[in-house]
């Protein structure tokens, strides 16, 4: 009697379980393992995935070219007023001391002193400015790029004061007075904003390489996303010794040097 | 007799279990063969041959739809506006001016004749002043 019972609860089992791997096996259709379409999901970007990162190679690049500096300058209607307590600047050489101030400075070699290095908004993954503004008018974007957002900006230059850099530029007159050929691929400032370097996030959404990085005539710039191993950039940052701007203050920048 | 009836329960049960493991991989393997959707665009191409929304809507709402666009596009990268009846169009003022544009006063007569002064234009460029 015992034994009958058992063998009927095993035969239910039995068939219980030959139910279950139908279902699993989309026999028998079941709607709790439906598939989910991914584009179906929201179409913003994944925060966190990409971290765009700039390699500037200081060895390729040419005493006084000012190429990179010229076409960014024009492509985003940075205005020049000649003098600089007005200076409104993205991109920009100075001498090597000057962009790594807390580098050994002793017993460099003469052409070390004598060089020139590019110097741009770094994008750091613990970027000061974006503390320190009061309206969140700068931010750190999805893709690791400190984004500006114009609108929000009460020009109180919180910001300026705390990157470590000078990467920030403030438009202490219209600035639209100043351009002398004005681009219709980006807006200009107003009067009261602050501005700096965007990694041409205008040209990464039409997937275009950053202004800089395309005209350089030496190839001296790589830019890439220091997130993905197999990256160019990550491939030459794997290959050369490299320097970052500043790295005691833990900003970690996302502009890379060879020296 | 009985021996024979319980046999062919065992061997018939054992045949559907095989048939079900076999299914379900060959589902497992049907799905994998298939290549992974790609990743959704972050853009559309600038399209202006139609209008958004009714001019009555946009009449009244044009400014609350350029906030919105402003804010998604700028803050969280979201470029695409799918409008109710389905087409995708870019987040940007150019999609507006690639046919409004055509007529340099469309903002202008409006706003003037309000008396609003709005302040697109210190930065973007307006229609009066593209070429």
């Amino acid at each position: 009697m015992m034994n009958e019972q058992r063998r009927e609860f095993i035969r239910k089992a039995g068939f219980g379980v030959l139910a279950g791997l139908g279902v699993a096996a989309g026999i028998v259709p079941g709607y709790s393992l439906e598939k989910t379409v991914l584009p179906a999901w929201d179409e913003k970007p994944v925060a966190g995935k990409i971290r765009w990162g700039m390699l500037i190679d200081t060895r390729k690049c040419k005493e006084g070219c000012q190429q990179c500096v010229a076409v960014c300058h024009h492509e985003h209607n940075v205005p020049d007023f000649g003098n600089r307590k007005d200076e409104v600047k993205w991109i920009w050489k100075s001498p090597y001391e000057k962009v790594f101030p807390t580098a050994t400075q002793q017993f460099k070699s003469k052409e070390l002193s004598e060089r020139s290095c590019l110097a741009l908004c770094n994008h750091c993954a613990e970027s000061p400015c974006t503390r320190a503004c009061p309206t969140e008018a700068t931010f750190k974007r999805w893709d690791g790029i400190v984004a500006m957002d114009y609108h929000r900006c009460i020009g109180c230059r919180f910001c300026m004061a705390a990157c470590p850099y000078g990467s920030r530029s403030f438009n202490w007159q219209d600035p639209r007075t100043a351009i002398k050929e004005a681009s219709t691929s980006y807006p200009t400032r107003e009067q009261g904003v602050v501005e700096k370097c965007n990694f041409c996030s205008d040209r990464l959404v039409k997937g275009l390489q950053p202004a800089c990085v395309e005209t350089c005539p030496e190839h001296a710039l790589t830019f890439g996303d220091l997130n993905d191993p197999k990256s160019d950039i990550r491939m030459l940052l794997e290959t050369n010794t490299t320097m970052q701007r500043k790295p005691e203050l833990g900003t970690k920048p996302s502009v890379f040097y060879i020296i | 007799m009985m021996k024979i009836k319980k046999q062919s329960v065992i061997f018939g049960g054992l045949i559907l279990v095989l048939f079900a493991i076999g299914a379900f991989f060959l589902h497992q393997e049907s799905h994998a063969g298939n290549p992974m959707p790609a990743p959704p665009l972050k853009t559309v191409a600038i399209d202006s041959t139609k209008c958004i929304a009714p001019t009555e809507y946009m009449r009244a709402n044009h400014m609350r739809v350029l906030n919105e666009w402003r804010n998604s596009s700028v803050r969280e990268g979201n470029r695409i506006h799918l409008a109710p009846n389905g087409s995708k169009f870019q987040k940007s003022l150019n999609t507006c001016l690639g046919c409004h544009g055509s007529n340099r006063l469309f903002c202008f007569n409006c706003h003037m004749y309000a008396n609003v002064k709005p302040k697109c234009w210190n930065c973007h460029l307006s229609p009066m002043e593209t070429p």
